[in-house]
């Protein structure tokens, strides 16, 4: 019988897997230039982002350049640690192993 | 009016609520994005083609200029032209602290790519103090340490040519020093032109070829 791991509830959305693969190869990005990426709208990808911050995949820094805010976001050591997972499980998905 | 408001109000709903809607991904669909996302991430290698031609074309005119001064006008003092290093250095720092602050995004070929040179820079500075009482000497040995930079440049950006210019500052190193110091300021120009400003105008011919 083929047994499948739960994909993340968190990682297993569009928006939100696209955010945390890009973020996964830079060390740090802009909101703005994610938007661009993504091609999501300014809402949505805020709301995304609160998700993946509140489940400590991410981390946000908010300050100043020139006068204008400016939104910064990284991936943490466990965002890291549950993309690695979810490629594995998702590895699993695509060819699963026959078990017991 | 209040009928119109009513519909309006309902309209932002619905759009906010289809943004946040999960469509249900399947598996490839899952890798398309990682795999998309991971290929957007790639390093700006604009900022490689600018430092190339910057010190490219500095290093060659100090280097012919010194050259030909000595070998055909019979100046002594030809190695006073190097002074020109000293506002370069300054241009460089100016350039990569503006365009440090315009970038949206730092990666981490970025990252390895400016510590990279910066370590070169430092190794250069340590250079010169040593052989501060013997600078027509130092040649070779300055060739033979920007090549290391020039040839990881090439590996983390992918691009062949700047690799071959690293190893052609290692040729000409080798060579100038068993040539004599006479042919230290020619090698260097010949260096400068194999090892940055032919493949720094390459890089710059690929970035405007893929921008347009």
């Amino acid at each position: 019988m083929t047994r499948f791991k739960e994909l993340d509830p968190i990682l297993h959305s569009q928006l939100r897997l696209a955010v945390v693969s890009l973020l996964i190869g830079i060390e740090m990005a802009e909101f703005t230039y994610i938007r661009e990426q993504t091609g999501a709208t300014a809402g949505n990808l805020s709301i995304q982002i609160t998700r993946l911050k509140e489940a400590g995949y991410i981390e946000v820094i908010k300050k100043f350049r020139n006068n204008y805010p400016q939104t910064l976001c990284s991936i943490t050591e466990l965002g890291r640690q549950k993309f690695a997972e979810y490629v594995n499980d998702l590895k699993d998905y695509l060819s699963p192993k026959k078990q017991g | 009016m209040q009928y119109i408001y009513n519909i309006s109000n309902i309209l932002i709903k619905v759009n906010i609520i289809m943004e946040n809607e999960e469509k249900v991904m399947t598996g490839e669909e899952s890798l398309k994005i990682i795999s998309e996302m991971i290929n957007k991430t790639k390093f700006d290698i604009r900022q490689g083609s600018f430092y190339l031609l910057f010190w490219g074309w500095l290093i060659f005119v100090c280097s012919l200029s010194e050259f030909l001064l000595k070998k055909f006008a019979g100046v002594g003092h030809s190695y006073y032209v190097w002074l020109l290093v000293i506002p370069g250095v300054f241009v460089s720092m100016i350039y990569g602290f503006m365009t440090g602050r315009k970038a949206k995004v730092r990666t981490y070929t970025g990252i390895l790519y400016m510590w990279i040179w910066f370590g070169f820079f430092i190794a250069a500075m340590v250079l010169f103090i040593v052989h501060s009482k013997s600078m027509y000497s130092v040649a070779p040995y300055i060739l033979l340490l920007a090549g290391l930079p020039t040839f990881i440049s090439g590996f983390l950006i992918k691009f062949k040519p700047l690799i071959a210019g690293g190893i052609c500052f290692w040729v000409i190193a080798l060579a100038i020093f068993f040539a004599g110091t006479d042919t230290y300021s020619l090698g260097s120009a010949i260096a400068m032109l194999f090892g940055y400003l032919i493949p720094g105008y390459m890089l710059k011919n690929r970035v405007d070829h893929d921008a347009v």
